[in-house]
C-alpha cells in the first residue's frame, strides 16, 4: 500500500521534473515578455516591474485591425482546414489501406515522392498556377489543399492506422451485408479516431504556422494571419520585442488549449470507442 | 468434350465474369476513394513539380525568364560545387543523428504519459508545449538565450567548472546543439506514439498477464508488434522530414558559422531566393528527391521484416 | 446499411466536402472583387484606376504611408490604391515570386542591395523623365542612375558611419574619434584603446564582409572591387592582405573579439547586439539603422564618419527608393504618384520621418523642429560623412552569392579553419568567373 503510494508520488515527481525542463525556456519566454526592452538584455528571468502593456499594446496593433481581427481570421481558415483535411485524408486513406485497385501502388508511390521534393521549388509554379486563376490574396490557396487528402503525411499516417485494423472485423460485417462503404462508415472511422484527432490538431498547428505560403498569398492586411501580423513587429533595424514576444505567446495558445482539449480523445483510444461496430 | 467439363468451362467462365465484375467494382471504389487526392494531385501539384523539373534544365533568376542550358546544373553539382557537398553531408549528419534519438526520445516519453493518472493532461500538454511553438521567432530568442556564451546552459556548467563554449556560435557544437533543439520538439513524433499506443487492444495485455508475462515480455511481444506501422511511419518521415530541414537552421543560425549547419534545405532556399538561381535549385531538389526516395525504397524494403500489419492476418507484409 | 445506401453516402460526403471547397473560394475570394493581378488592370471607365503599391517598413512608416495614400487619393479622385506592406525579410522572400509572375505592384519601394538585379533583368521601368527639379539635388539624382538612366526616385538621405559607445569610452578614459580620421587612426585608436579596457571588452569588431573590405580599398584610391554593373572585378590583392593581416594581429592581441563570440553577435538585437550588450565599443551604422541602436542603449551613443584614406571614405546618398514596375499598365499615372510622393508638402507631413531625412529639402526643413533625439543621429552621421564620401557601392547583379561567399571564407580565417592567402584565391577565382559571365553577354 504505501510503497504503491510511494510509487505513485515519485512518478508525479518524475513527471513534474521533467515537464518544468521541458518548459523552462517557455518560463523565460513569459518573463521576457513583460520585459522593457532595455531589461531583455540582464540574465534575470522576471521584470523587475511587468510591462502588461506589452499585452495591451500588441494587441491593439496599429489602430485599424486588433489582433482580434487576426485571430478570427486564422481561426476561420483553420476551421477549413481541419474539416477539409480530417474528412478527406480519411477517405483517402481508406482508399489505399484497404481496397485492391489498379495501379495501387504506383500511385501510393507517387504520393510518397510528392513529400521528397522540396516545396521551394514547387512554390513559384504554384504561386503563378494561382495567379493566372485569380485566387492569391485570398484563403484559396492556402485552404484548398486541404480539402484534397490533407497532405501526402496524414494519409500515410491514416493509411499505417487502417492496415493496424485486422481484417476480421471487415469480415464480420461483410457477412452482415456491408459493402466495401459501409465497412469505412461503420468500423473503420470509428476506430481510427485517435489518428483523426492528431490530424486535426497536426493540421492546425502546421497551419498556423505556415508562415512562407501565408506572405505570398495574403497581402492585404483585413486578411492578415496572426503570423503574418506578428511578422509586423520585425523590421530590418528596428524590432518591437516586448510585444512581439507578447504576442507570438498568445499566438500559440489556441493550439495549446486545442492540444489540452483534444487529447481525452486519445485517452479514450480503442479500447471504449472500438470494436462494438 | 463431356458435359461435366463444358459444365466447368461455364462456371468458369461466370466466375471470372465475376470476378471481373468484382475487380471492377473494386477499381471503382478504390479511385473513389483516392480521388480527393487525385484530383488535387492532377489539378494543383503535377504541374508545379512538372515545372521544377522542367527548370532544373534552366537558368532561371525568376527576375527574367527561364534559359534552356541542358543538364549544366547537374554538371556543376556534382563536378564543382563545393557547397553542395558540404550541405550533404551536413544534412546526412544531421538525419544519422536526429532521426533515431527523436524516436528513441518521443517513445519513452509516449510510454510514460501513455496512462489514465490524474494531471496526466497537464503533463502531456507541457511536454507537447516546445513543440508547439516550432518556427516562431521568439524560438529563435530563446535558443540564443539558453545557448548562448553566456546563456543558460554554460552557468549551469559553470557550477560545475566547467568553461562553456558558445554552442551555437562554435562551428564544432552548433550542429549538435540544433540536433538536440530538434529532439526536444519530439512532441508530434510522440503525439503518433500515443495514438498507436491507444490503438493497441487492452485485451492483449490482460490475456499476456493471465500466462504470466512481465512488463519487458509485454513491451518486446505485444507494444513492439502492434506499434510497428507507426514506427515505420515515425522513421519513414523522419528520414524524409529531416533531409528538408529547415527552419531552425534558417532563424537560430543562418546557416553558419562557416556552414556548419548550413542544411540542404537552406543551401537550396538561398540559391533559390536570395541568390536568384532558381534553375540550380530546381536540379538540387531534385537531386535531393533522388537521393531521399532511394533512402525511402531502402526502408520499405526493409519493413518486411520488422513491420506487422494486423489487417494482414499477422504475416509481415 | 446497404451498399448503395453506403455508397451513396461517401459519394454524397465527396460531394459536399467538393462543393465546401468550392464556396470557400468564392466567399473568400470575393472580398473585394480585386485580386492581385488586376491592380495594374483597374477600369478604364471614367478614368478611375487602381495603383497597387508595395512597401516594407516598420508600423509607423504604414501608418504614415496609408495616410499619405489617402490623401492622394483625395487630391486626385480617380485613383485609389491597394496598398501591400510587410517587414524587410518578408518583402525580399516575395519580390522574386511576385516577378517570377510578372505581378509587382505597380509602385514599390527599392533598396540599393537589390535594385541592380530588378534593373538588369528589366523589371523596374525607366524613370529619367520625371521631373525632378527643385524636388531632388541633380547631384543625388546623378549618383542614383544606374547605367545613365533614373530606376527609383531616391526617398531620403543615408550614410554609412560608426556609432560608438560614447559613455563607456569616456568611463575608461578613452579619446572619442573624431570625424575624418584616417584608417591608420582608426586601428592606432584600436590598439590604443585595447590597453585602458577591461577584459571581455572589444575597441572594434571584426571584419568579415566584403563592403567592410571596399571602403578600405576605393578609400585608397584603387578602383570598386566590382564596377561596370559587375563586368570588371578588382580585389587588390596587396591591400587585401594588409587589411585582413591587421585584423588577423587584433584577433590575436584581442582588440577585436575571437570569432566565437564574433558569430554569436546579432545587431539589434538587445543581448546580442555588439554593442548594447556592451560587449564591443563600436559598430558599424548608418542614418537609417542608428535609430534602433540608439533605443536599445538610450543616451549612450555617438557617431563618427567612416575612417578615410586619401580619396576619402564612406558614402553618404540615398538607398532607398520608390519604382515603377515595367509590367505595370498604369505607367503614366505611377510616375505622376512617385512626383508627388517627394514632392507634395501635405504628403511630406504625412510621412514624417518614417523613411529617413526626406530627400527634399523643403520638406526637410519643415520637419526639421519635429526630430527625435535618435533621428538627429542619424542626421549627424550623415552630415559627418558627406564631406567625404565615395560614391554608394552595391553589388552588381549576379553577385549576391559571391557576398555570401565573401563572408563565409572571412569567417573560416577568423576561426583559424583557413589563411587569408587561400580565402583570396577562392574570392578571387569566383568574383572573376561572374565578371567573365557578365561581360560574356
Amino acid at each position: 500500500m504505501t510503497t504503491a503510494a510511494g510509487a505513485k508520488w515519485s512518478r508525479h515527481l518524475f513527471l513534474t521534473l521533467f515537464s518544468l525542463l521541458m518548459l523552462y525556456p517557455v518560463i523565460w519566454w513569459v518573463g521576457a515578455s513583460l520585459k522593457k526592452t532595455e531589461e531583455l538584455s540582464l540574465p534575470t528571468l522576471w521584470p523587475s516591474k511587468p510591462m502588461w502593456e506589452n499585452y495591451s499594446n500588441g494587441w491593439r496593433f496599429s489602430g485599424e485591425y486588433t489582433f482580434t481581427h487576426f485571430f478570427a481570421n486564422t481561426l476561420l481558415m483553420e476551421l477549413g482546414n481541419v474539416v477539409g483535411g480530417v474528412l478527406t485524408a480519411a477517405i483517402v486513406a481508406y482508399g489505399f489501406g484497404r481496397l485492391n485497385f489498379k495501379l495501387r501502388g504506383f500511385w501510393f508511390s507517387i504520393l510518397l515522392l510528392t513529400m521528397m521534393l522540396p516545396g521551394q521549388v514547387t512554390v513559384v509554379p504554384q504561386y503563378i498556377l494561382f495567379n493566372k486563376l485569380s485566387l492569391v490574396d485570398s484563403y484559396v490557396p492556402l485552404v484548398l489543399p486541404h480539402f484534397f487528402g490533407g497532405g501526402a503525411f496524414f494519409i500515410f499516417l491514416l493509411v499505417q492506422f487502417i492496415r493496424g485494423i485486422p481484417r476480421d472485423l471487415d469480415e464480420a460485417a461483410k457477412i452482415d451485408g456491408a459493402s466495401v462503404y459501409g465497412i469505412f462508415l461503420r468500423i473503420v472511422f470509428p476506430l481510427i479516431k485517435p489518428a483523426l484527432i492528431t490530424v486535426a490538431i497536426f493540421t492546425f498547428i502546421w497551419s498556423w504556422d505556415d508562415f512562407f505560403a501565408q506572405v505570398l498569398y495574403l497581402s492585404s492586411v483585413d486578411k492578415f494571419t496572426v503570423g503574418l501580423a506578428l511578422r509586423m513587429f520585425i523590421d530590418q533595424f528596428d524590432i518591437q520585442w516586448g510585444q512581439l514576444l507578447a504576442m507570438s505567446l498568445l499566438s500559440v495558445m489556441p493550439s495549446v488549449v486545442l492540444f489540452f482539449l483534444a487529447q481525452k480523445h486519445f485517452v479514450e483510444g480503442i479500447a471504449t470507442t472500438g470494436l462494438k461496430g | 468434350m463431356g458435359i461435366a467439363a463444358e459444365r466447368a468451362a461455364a462456371a468458369g467462365r461466370g466466375a471470372s465474369a465475376r470476378r471481373r465484375k468484382a475487380a471492377g467494382d473494386a477499381n471503382l471504389a478504390g479511385y473513389l476513394f483516392i480521388s480527393p487526392w487525385l484530383i488535387g494531385f492532377l489539378l494543383l501539384t503535377l504541374w508545379p513539380i512538372a515545372q521544377s523539373f522542367y527548370l532544373s534544365f534552366t537558368e532561371y533568376s525568376l527576375l527574367s525568364d527561364p534559359a534552356w542550358t541542358g543538364t549544366d546544373n547537374y554538371a556543376k553539382i556534382f563536378a564543382e560545387d563545393a557547397t553542395f557537398a558540404k550541405s550533404l553531408s551536413v544534412t546526412f549528419l544531421f538525419v544519422l543523428f536526429s532521426v533515431p534519438l527523436k524516436l528513441f526520445f518521443s517513445l519513452l516519453v509516449a510510454m510514460a504519459l501513455n496512462r489514465n493518472m490524474r494531471g496526466m493532461n497537464l503533463y502531456r500538454t507541457a511536454v507537447y508545449f516546445p513543440s508547439l511553438i516550432g518556427g516562431s521567432i521568439a524560438v529563435a530568442a530563446l535558443w540564443r538565450n539558453m545557448f548562448g556564451l553566456d546563456g543558460y546552459v554554460n552557468q549551469v556548467l559553470a557550477w560545475f567548472g566547467i568553461q562553456g563554449v558558445g554552442w551555437i556560435s562554435n562551428p564544432d557544437t552548433s550542429l549538435g546543439t540544433l540536433i538536440l533543439l530538434n529532439t526536444w520538439q519530439f512532441g508530434s513524433t510522440m503525439v503518433i506514439f500515443l495514438a498507436g499506443l491507444k490503438q493497441i487492444p487492452q485485451e492483449l495485455y490482460e490475456s499476456a498477464a493471465v500466462d504470466g508475462a512481465g512488463s519487458v515480455r509485454k513491451f518486446v511481444r505485444i507494444t513492439l508488434p502492434m506499434l510497428s506501422p507507426v514506427m515505420f511511419f515515425n522513421l519513414v518521415l523522419g528520414v524524409i522530414g529531416s533531409f528538408q530541414t529547415f527552419t531552425s537552421a534558417f532563424i537560430i543560425t543562418k546557416g553558419g558559422p562557416v556552414n556548419s549547419t548550413y542544411m540542404y534545405a537552406m543551401f537550396l532556399y538561398e540559391k533559390a531566393f536570395k541568390h536568384y538561381q532558381m534553375g540550380y535549385a530546381s536540379a538540387l531538389a531534385w537531386v535531393l528527391l533522388v537521393i531521399v526516395a532511394l533512402l525511402t525504397v531502402v526502408n520499405f524494403a526493409a519493413s518486411r521484416y520488422w513491420v506487422f500489419y494486423e489487417s494482414d492476418g499477422g504475416k509481415t507484409r | 446499411m446497404g451498399k448503395r445506401k453506403s455508397q451513396g453516402a461517401v459519394l454524397t460526403l465527396l460531394a459536399s466536402v467538393l462543393l465546401l471547397a468550392a464556396c470557400g473560394g468564392n466567399s473568400e475570394s470575393g472580398g473585394d472583387g480585386q485580386s492581385g493581378t488586376d491592380t495594374g488592370k483597374g477600369t478604364d471607365s471614367g478614368g478611375a484606376k487602381t495603383l497597387g503599391m508595395m512597401w516594407w517598413g516598420p508600423d509607423a512608416r504604414h501608418e504614415a504611408t496609408k495616410k499619405a495614400l489617402e490623401i492622394y487619393t483625395q487630391q486626385h479622385s480617380n485613383v485609389k490604391f491597394k496598398p501591400e506592406f510587410m517587414a524587410w525579410d518578408a518583402y525580399w522572400q516575395k519580390l522574386p515570386t511576385l516577378a517570377a509572375s510578372k505581378s509587382i505592384p505597380d509602385v514599390l519601394q527599392m533598396d540599393a542591395a537589390y535594385i541592380q538585379e530588378y534593373v538588369t533583368r528589366g523589371q523596374l521601368e525607366d524613370l529619367s523623365d520625371i521631373d525632378l527639379n527643385g524636388i531632388v539635388d541633380p547631384n543625388v539624382v546623378e549618383n542614383s542612375k544606374i547605367g545613365g538612366k533614373l530606376y527609383g526616385i531616391p526617398l531620403s538621405q543615408n550614410a554609412q558611419g560608426i556609432a560608438f559607445n560614447k559613455e563607456e569610452l569616456a568611463q575608461y578614459g578613452i579619446p572619442l574619434p573624431k570625424q575624418n580620421w584616417t584608417y591608420d587612426e582608426f586601428f592606432q585608436w584600436a590598439r590604443d584603446a585595447r590597453a585602458k579596457l577591461p577584459e571581455g571588452k572589444y575597441p572594434i569588431g571584426d571584419s568579415t564582409t566584403w563592403d567592410g573590405f571596399n571602403f578600405y580599398q576605393t578609400s585608397m584610391g584603387k578602383s570598386p572591387v566590382m564596377a561596370d554593373g559587375g563586368k570588371t572585378f578588382n580585389l587588390d590583392k596587396d591591400l587585401f592582405m594588409k587589411f585582413y593581416n591587421t585584423y588577423e594581429d587584433f584577433r590575436k592581441a584581442k582588440i577585436v573579439p575571437p570569432a566565437e563570440k564574433a558569430a554569436a553577435f546579432l545587431e539589434n538585437d538587445p543581448k546580442a547586439d555588439p554593442m548594447a550588450s556592451g560587449v564591443v565599443m563600436t559598430r558599424g551604422a548608418t542614418t537609417g539603422s542608428v535609430s534602433a541602436l540608439e533605443q536599445l542603449m538610450p543616451g549612450k551613443v555617438g557617431v563618427v564618419n567612416m575612417p578615410i584614406g586619401p580619396s576619402g571614405g564612406g558614402w553618404a546618398q540615398s538607398t532607398i527608393f520608390l519604382s515603377v514596375s515595367a509590367n505595370s499598365k498604369n505607367k503614366d499615372e505611377a510616375k505622376k504618384f512617385v512626383r508627388w510622393f517627394v514632392s507634395d508638402k501635405d504628403a511630406g507631413e504625412a510621412l514624417g520621418l518614417t523613411r529617413g531625412i526626406p530627400i527634399n529639402p523643403d520638406i526637410y526643413k519643415a520637419l526639421e523642429p519635429s526630430m527625435q533625439p535618435q533621428d538627429k543621429l542619424g542626421k549627424e552621421i550623415y552630415d559627418l560623412s558627406v564631406e567625404k564620401a565615395l560614391p554608394f557601392y552595391s553589388a552588381a547583379a549576379g553577385y549576391s552569392e559571391w557576398v555570401d561567399t565573401y563572408k563565409k571564407e572571412m569567417d573560416a580565417v577568423t576561426f583559424g579553419q583557413q589563411s587569408i592567402e587561400d580565402a583570396y584565391a577562392k574570392i578571387d577565382k569566383m568574383g572573376k568567373e561572374l565578371a567573365a559571365k557578365a561581360g560574356g553577354k
